[in-house]
C-alpha cells in the first residue's frame, strides 16, 4: 500500500486543510452553548493552556526585550539617539514581537499538547466513550480548549510584553546607563494606548489565540487514530499555526494601521 | 475535589496576572501615564506654523514639563493654528506677558511647546491666550537662509536644488 | 436456521429490547452486514460470537447509533436508532451501558472520577451519594482500593473492570459488553461472570455480550448468536449450539482454519501474490 501511495500534492493538501478547519469552526461555535455546562472544564483548560505556558512566555519575553535593547542601543548610539531605546523597544514589542512571538511559542507549547491530547483521546476511543455516555465530546473536549486558547492569548501577550519591556529596561538603564526618566518619558510620549497596546495585545492576541487553538483542536479531533497519525497531526499544528500567525499578522497590521 | 479547586485558584491567579500586566502596559508605558493631571487649566496660543507639533505633546517651562497640548485647530478666519494646552493647576504663576514657542528637542527630535516667562505681575488664568508666540523653526528654511546668506555665487545655485527636496521630505 | 425463525415468531414483539431488521452495512467496499436480522430479548443475556473482524463491535456500534448502516432498521425500545435526532439519541444512550473493547478510560481522571463521570454529567446528586454509588460499583469489580489510581497505573485487566464499573454505574436498562473477559485472570473472570448474572437477575437488565470464550459464555448467556459473513449463521441455547451439527458451529467451536467461516481476510490467490503461480515470467 505505502509503496503505491500517491505523491502528496502539498498545495491541494493545504487548501483542503484550510477548508476543513473552516468547516470545523461552525461546528465548534455550534457547540458553544452546550459547552457552558462544562464551564469547569474551560477553567481547567485555561490552567493547562494559559497558566502552564507562563514560564516559557515570561523567560522568552525577558530575553527578547534584553536583546532588543542591546541591539538598538548600539544602532541608536550612532545617531546619538540612545534615549529612544525604550520607545523603540516598546513599539516593536507591542506592535509585532509581543503578539507574534507569544503566538509562536503558544503554538509550540499549548497547541501541540492540545492536538496530541485530543488525538490520543480519539485513538484510545475516549471520545467515543464520551459519546456513549451521552456527553458531546465537541462541547466537552473541543470547545473548552478552543475558548481557553482565545482567552489565554491576550493575557500571555501582555505578560510577554511586560517582561520584554522590563528586560529592555534592565539592559538599557541598569547596564548601559540610559537615564531612567528619559527611558520612560520617551516611551510614554510615543506609545499610544489604542493604536499600540490594545491593537497589539488585545486584537492581535485574540486573533492569534483563535487561529492557533482552532488549528490545534481541529488537527487533534480529525487525526487518524494511530500513533503515527497523532505525531503527524502534532507536527502539522506547529507548521500550520506558524504560517497562519505570520500571514494573519501581515493582514491585521495592514488593516489596523 | 481539592484537585479541581486548585485548578480554579491557579487559573484565577493567571487571569488576574494577565490583566494586571495589560493594565500596567496600558497605563504606565503609554501616553496615559502623562494623564496624572488631577486638575488642569486651559490656555490658548496662536501660531502661524506649528511644524510637527501633535496632540499630547509636552508643554515645558524652564525645561520642566508642566502640561500637554490638548487640541490643535485650524482657524478659518485668522488662517492660523489655535493650540489649546492644559497646564497643571499647581503651576498657576505664569505671567500674562509670557511667550509660547514651538520648539524642537534636539536637532531632529519631537516638537513641544516651551513657555518663556515674562515679567508681568498678573498671571494667566483659565481660558487666557498667549499674546506673544513664536512659530516652529523650519529646518529647511534655516538651511535655505544659511545657504543664501552664505558667501559664493556658485553656492546660491546649489541652494535651490538643496532646499527644494527638503520641504517634501519634511512634510 | 429454522430454529431462528421459530424463535422470532415465538418471541413477543414487545419482549425484544433490540430488533435488527435487514441491516446492511458496507465499509470501504467490504460488506460487513448483509441484510442482518437479529433480536435481543428483554431481560436476558444474549451472547454474540463470531470470528475476528466479522463485525461484532460494529454491530454494537449500530445499536448505540455510533455508526449507521446503509439500509435496514435498528430498533431499540421501539425507536429506530439511525433516524434519531442527536438529542433523542443522547437520551437513549443515557439508558445504555457500553463496555468498550479497549476500556477507553478517560486518562485525565483517576479511577474514582472515571466511574463517577456519567453521574456527574447527568445528575445533580450530592457528593456523598455519588461517593457511595461509585464505591459500591468499584467494590463489585473488586477495585475499591484502586479508586485513587490513574488509568495509566492500571493493568489491562484492572482497566477492563473499571470500565465495567463505569458501564453499570447508571444501572442502565441495557448493557453492551464488548469482550469483557479479555485479560482477566480466572478469579476476576468468575467475579465478572457472577456480576453479569447478578445484574441480569436482580435488576432485570438486558445484556448483550460479545465474547470469544465459549465456556464462559455458556455459563452466563441465555442465548447465543453466531455471526459470520454478515449474517446470523447459527443461534440457540448455549448447551445446544455447539452440538447442532451445522458446519459453521462445528468449525467455529472446533477451531479449525478450514470450513465455511473464513479465517483469512479476503485476499487474492496466495501463490499468485508470492509470484509462484503459473508461468514464472
Ligand atoms: N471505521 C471503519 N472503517 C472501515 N472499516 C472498518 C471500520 N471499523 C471496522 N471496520 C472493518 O469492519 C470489520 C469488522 O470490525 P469489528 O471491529 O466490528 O470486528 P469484530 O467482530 O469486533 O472483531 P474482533 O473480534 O477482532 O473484535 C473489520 O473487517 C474491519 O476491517
Ligand atoms: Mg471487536
Amino acid at each position: 500500500m505505502s509503496a503505491q501511495a500517491p505523491r502528496r500534492n502539498f498545495l491541494a493538501d493545504g487548501l483542503a486543510q484550510i477548508g476543513d478547519a473552516g468547516l470545523f469552526l461552525p461546528a465548534l461555535l455550534a457547540a458553544l452553548p452546550r459547552s457552558f455546562r462544562y464551564f469547569r472544564e474551560t477553567v481547567r483548560q485555561l490552567w493547562f493552556v494559559g497558566a502552564m505556558s507562563l514560564t516559557i512566555i515570561m523567560t522568552c519575553g525577558l530575553f527578547v526585550g534584553m536583546v532588543l535593547a542591546l541591539q538598538l542601543y548600539h544602532v541608536l548610539s550612532i545617531f546619538g539617539g540612545t534615549s529612544s531605546t525604550g520607545t523603540v523597544v516598546a513599539l516593536a514589542v507591542f506592535r509585532e514581537l509581543g503578539p507574534v512571538v507569544t503566538a509562536l511559542l503558544f503554538a509550540g507549547r499549548a497547541g501541540t499538547s492540545i492536538t496530541a491530547e485530543i488525538g490520543l483521546m480519539r485513538a484510545t476511543d475516549q471520545l467515543s466513550a464520551m459519546e456513549m455516555m451521552a456527553v458531546d465530546p465537541m462541547a466537552y473536549v473541543a470547545t473548552p480548549r478552543f475558548l481557553a486558547g482565545i482567552i489565554a492569548m491576550p493575557l500571555l501577550c501582555s505578560v510577554f510584553s511586560l517582561l520584554a519591556i522590563l528586560g529592555g529596561h534592565l539592559v538599557g538603564v541598569t547596564w548601559l546607563g540610559i537615564d531612567n526618566g528619559t527611558f520612560w518619558s520617551n516611551m510614554t510620549a510615543n506609545v499610544d494606548v489604542w493604536k499600540d497596546v490594545i491593537d497589539g495585545m488585545l486584537w492581535k492576541g485574540l486573533a492569534f489565540g483563535g487561529v492557533v487553538s482552532l488549528i490545534a483542536v481541529h488537527q487533534g479531533y480529525t487525526t487518524p487514530p494511530t500513533s503515527e497519525g497523532v505525531a503527524y497531526a502534532t507536527t502539522r499544528t506547529v507548521v500550520a499555526s506558524s504560517i497562519a500567525i505570520l500571514a494573519i499578522d501581515f493582514v491585521l497590521t495592514a488593516f489596523l494601521m | 475535589m481539592t484537585q479541581r479547586r486548585s485548578y480554579a485558584v491557579g487559573t484565577g491567579l493567571f487571569i488576574v496576572l494577565g490583566f494586571l500586566a495589560l493594565a500596567y502596559l496600558a497605563t504606565q508605558t503609554t501616553s496615559l501615564a502623562n494623564f496624572d493631571e488631577g486638575s488642569t487649566y486651559d490656555l490658548k496660543a496662536r501660531f502661524t506654523n506649528i511644524g510637527q507639533l501633535k496632540d499630547r505633546a509636552p508643554v515645558k517651562m524652564a525645561g520642566v514639563r508642566i502640561g500637554s497640548v490638548k487640541s490643535i485647530q485650524f482657524e478659518n478666519d485668522k488662517l492660523d493654528a489655535l493650540v489649546t494646552i492644559s497646564v497643571d493647576k499647581r503651576f498657576d504663576q505664569i505671567p500674562d506677558d509670557s511667550s509660547a514657542a514651538v520648539l524642537t528637542s534636539g536637532l531632529l527630535g519631537d516638537q513641544y511647546i516651551g513657555i518663556q516667562p515674562g515679567g508681568s505681575p498678573q498671571n494667566l488664568k483659565n481660558g487666557d491666550t498667549f499674546i506673544l508666540t513664536q512659530s516652529a523653526m523650519q529646518l529647511e528654511d534655516l538651511i535655505g537662509k544659511f545657504l543664501v546668506n552664505g558667501n559664493g555665487d556658485k553656492k546660491s545655485g546649489d541652494a535651490d536644488s538643496a532646499s527644494k527636496p527638503a520641504p517634501d521630505a519634511g512634510q | 436456521m429454522t430454529d431462528h425463525s421459530d424463535l422470532r415468531q415465538a418471541a413477543d414483539e414487545a419482549a425484544a429490547a433490540v430488533q435488527i431488521r435487514g441491516l446492511t452495512t458496507v465499509l470501504n467496499g467490504k460488506t460487513i452486514f448483509d441484510a442482518l436480522d437479529l433480536d435481543i430479548p428483554r431481560g436476558k443475556v444474549t451472547a454474540i460470537m463470531g470470528p475476528s473482524g466479522t463485525g461484532k463491535t460494529t454491530l454494537l456500534k449500530h445499536i448505540t447509533g455510533q455508526m449507521r448502516g446503509d439500509a435496514g432498521q435498528v430498533l431499540v425500545d421501539g425507536q429506530n436508532v439511525p433516524k434519531l435526532s442527536r438529542e433523542k439519541l443522547f437520551r437513549l444512550r443515557e439508558g445504555i451501558g457500553f463496555l468498550f473493547q479497549n476500556s477507553a478510560l478517560l486518562t485525565d481522571f483517576d479511577v474514582f472520577e472515571n466511574v463517577a463521570f456519567p453521574l456527574r454529567q447527568h445528575t445533580r446528586l450530592p457528593e456523598v451519594l455519588i461517593r457511595d454509588i461509585v464505591l459500591t460499583k468499584l467494590q463489585a469489580v473488586g477495585l475499591r482500593g484502586a479508586a485513587k489510581l490513574m488509568p495509566s497505573e492500571l493493568s489491562g485487566g484492572m482497566a477492563r473492570r473499571v470500565a465495567l464499573a463505569r458501564a453499570i454505574v447508571f444501572d442502565p436498562k441495557l448493557i453492551l459488553y464488548d469482550e469483557p473477559f479479555v485479560g482477566l485472570d480466572p478469579i476476576a473472570l468468575n467475579q465478572v461472570l457472577k456480576l453479569i448474572r447478578t445484574l441480569n437477575e436482580t435488576l432485570g437488565i438486558t445484556s448483550v455480550l460479545v465474547a470469544h470464550e465459549l465456556s464462559a459464555v455458556q455459563q452466563v448467556a441465555d442465548h447465543i448468536y453466531l455471526i459470520a459473513n454478515g449474517k446470523v449463521v447459527a443461534d440457540g441455547k448455549p448447551a445446544d449450539i455447539a452440538q447442532d451439527g451445522s458446519p459453521w458451529t462445528g468449525q467455529f467451536f472446533g477451531g479449525q482454519a478450514d470450513g465455511p467461516v473464513p479465517f483469512h481476510y479476503p485476499a487474492g490467490d496466495y501463490a499468485t501474490e508470492l509470484g509462484l503461480a503459473g508461468d514464472a515470467s
